[in-house]
């Protein structure tokens, strides 16, 4: 049995006979249609490019103001970080927390796990941390929520058209620029070329333990 | 099930004895069912199904079913408006963007912090108690149930960002200000609980329970499709 040509799909387990798909084609499961490989060309240094662009604009996007408020001469205005700090500081630390976390922090830190683990990649110095980083990057992904966070300024500015006029700030921009490039990144990242790319790199780094403790694997030498 | 595992439906990696990471998708050959082993290339531990997903899945659900009431039925958005306090609960602003004209903002948030908490709770639910009744049917429906509840789960978080964003934006002194109230933080709870029990689940225990007998006639091999069927990702 050559396991490089069998895959076993990760949603209902059934065992597969594996061909790689060509970029621009999506392999997915007959019977519960998941999608197990979509090749995009190129996906390291376009992942890298635009995870670098987020990281760039990521602090105008969250310390600019967003809009300004004029409301019969008063003005107001306010950022993605003052309105997670109003938050906290009117007495709600939990959603305070919840929405720094969710619209700041995880954004953030994934933006630059995927640029360092992309970079790595492709000087070909990818490691076992590099490993950890990655999978750190796909149990944080869930979890950023900036497109949500789009809608709800765009909610906001609805909810507030009608009772004060409503200048777009420096900020605003920049989080449509932070949006698109976190979205296209993910959009752009091939996982199943990443995984591979770190395994071969890392090959030599694995310790024989972390390979061989409990683990058949070691048997077919597939650890290699 | 062990009986009937000749059977003609398809064969699965548990029966062939290979163990799919949960976390990079290796394919790693395991003798036993109880032996602890580490995925080759990422370190994580591997199982044939996620430990014990289905109990940590219902406490999950039972969790966000609580805390949804308190998150409806108090008020989660104080305006105070020349020194009078005024409290909405969801409903309340649902309504108040449809006395206002605001179709389009009134369904995007009714959708949003109602409609998608509930039918999460509900469809999960579903799927939970036709793996303890063993159903075989729908395997596929409930599995793209599934994939669409684990998608809109994120989506419920809308109203707290609109007030997060409201009190740091809404902020004249005594004239006008925003804060949140009491339901936010149940509301957010109900967020989160539901997606962690989306993510505990494992999938595959709904094949499981249908035996891989509703199509028998699928071969194995990956389908191909084309370039405009690209739709993944996002």
């Amino acid at each position: 049995m050559n396991l490089k040509k069998i895959l076993v799909c990760p949603d209902c387990d059934l065992v597969l006979d594996y061909s790689a798909p060509e970029p621009g084609q999506k392999l997915s499961c007959p019977r519960c249609k998941c999608t197990l490989s979509a090749p995009v060309e190129d996906s390291v240094e376009k992942t890298m490019a635009l995870a670098l662009t987020g990281l760039l604009l990521f602090p105008p996007a969250v310390f600019l103001p967003l809009l300004t408020l004029d409301v019969l001469g008063l003005e107001s205005s306010g950022s993605i970080f003052s309105s997670a700090r109003a938050m906290v500081e009117s007495g709600y630390l939990f959603t305070g927390v919840a929405v720094f976390v969710t619209s700041m922090v995880v954004p953030f830190i994934k933006l630059l796990l995927l640029f360092i683990v992309s970079v790595q990649i492709r000087m070909s110095r990818s490691g076992k941390s590099t490993i950890c980083m990655f999978r750190a990057y796909k149990r944080l992904d869930e979890w950023g929520m900036l497109e949500v966070y789009m809608i709800g300024i765009l909610v906001t500015i609805i909810k507030l058209l009608h009772m004060a006029k409503i200048q777009y700030d420096v900020g605003f921009f920049c989080f449509i620029g932070l949006l698109s490039a976190t979205l296209l990144s993910s959009f752009f990242l091939d996982e199943v070329f990443y995984w591979s790319r770190m395994e071969a790199q890392a090959g030599q780094y694995l310790s024989p333990e972390a390979s061989s403790v409990g683990s058949p694997a070691a048997e077919n030498g597939y650890g290699r | 099930m062990g009986a009937e595992k000749k059977a003609k439906g398809p064969i699965t990696g548990m029966e062939a004895g290979l163990s799919v990471c949960h976390e990079c998708r290796k394919v790693v050959p395991v003798h036993g069912e109880n032996s602890q082993v580490r995925c080759p290339r990422c370190g994580s531990s591997m199982h044939f199904r996620k430990p014990e997903s289905v109990t940590k899945s219902w406490a999950l659900i039972i969790t966000s079913l609580i805390l949804l009431f308190p998150a409806n039925f108090l008020p989660i958005m104080k305006v105070d408006y020349m020194g009078a306090a005024q409290y909405s609960t969801i409903m309340d602003g649902i309504l108040y963007f449809f006395k206002e004209g605001s179709y389009g903002i009134g369904v995007v948030i009714l959708v949003a912090s109602v409609l998608v908490p509930v039918f999460k709770i509900v469809g999960i639910m579903m799927i939970l108690l036709s793996i303890h009744f063993d159903i075989k049917s729908w395997l596929e429906h409930k599995t793209l149930m599934f994939r669409f509840i684990k998608f809109i789960g994120r989506w419920s978080m809308l109203d707290i960002f609109v007030i997060a964003l409201l009190t740091g934006l809404v902020d004249f002194g005594f004239l006008s200000s925003i804060a949140a109230a009491p339901a936010a933080p149940f509301f957010c709870g109900v967020v989160i609980s539901t997606m962690l029990a989306a993510e505990v689940f494992d999938t595959r225990l709904i094949w499981d329970a249908g035996g891989g007998k509703e199509d028998g006639e699928v071969d194995a091999g990956g389908s191909m499709d084309g370039q405009d069927d690209l739709d993944s990702g996002l």
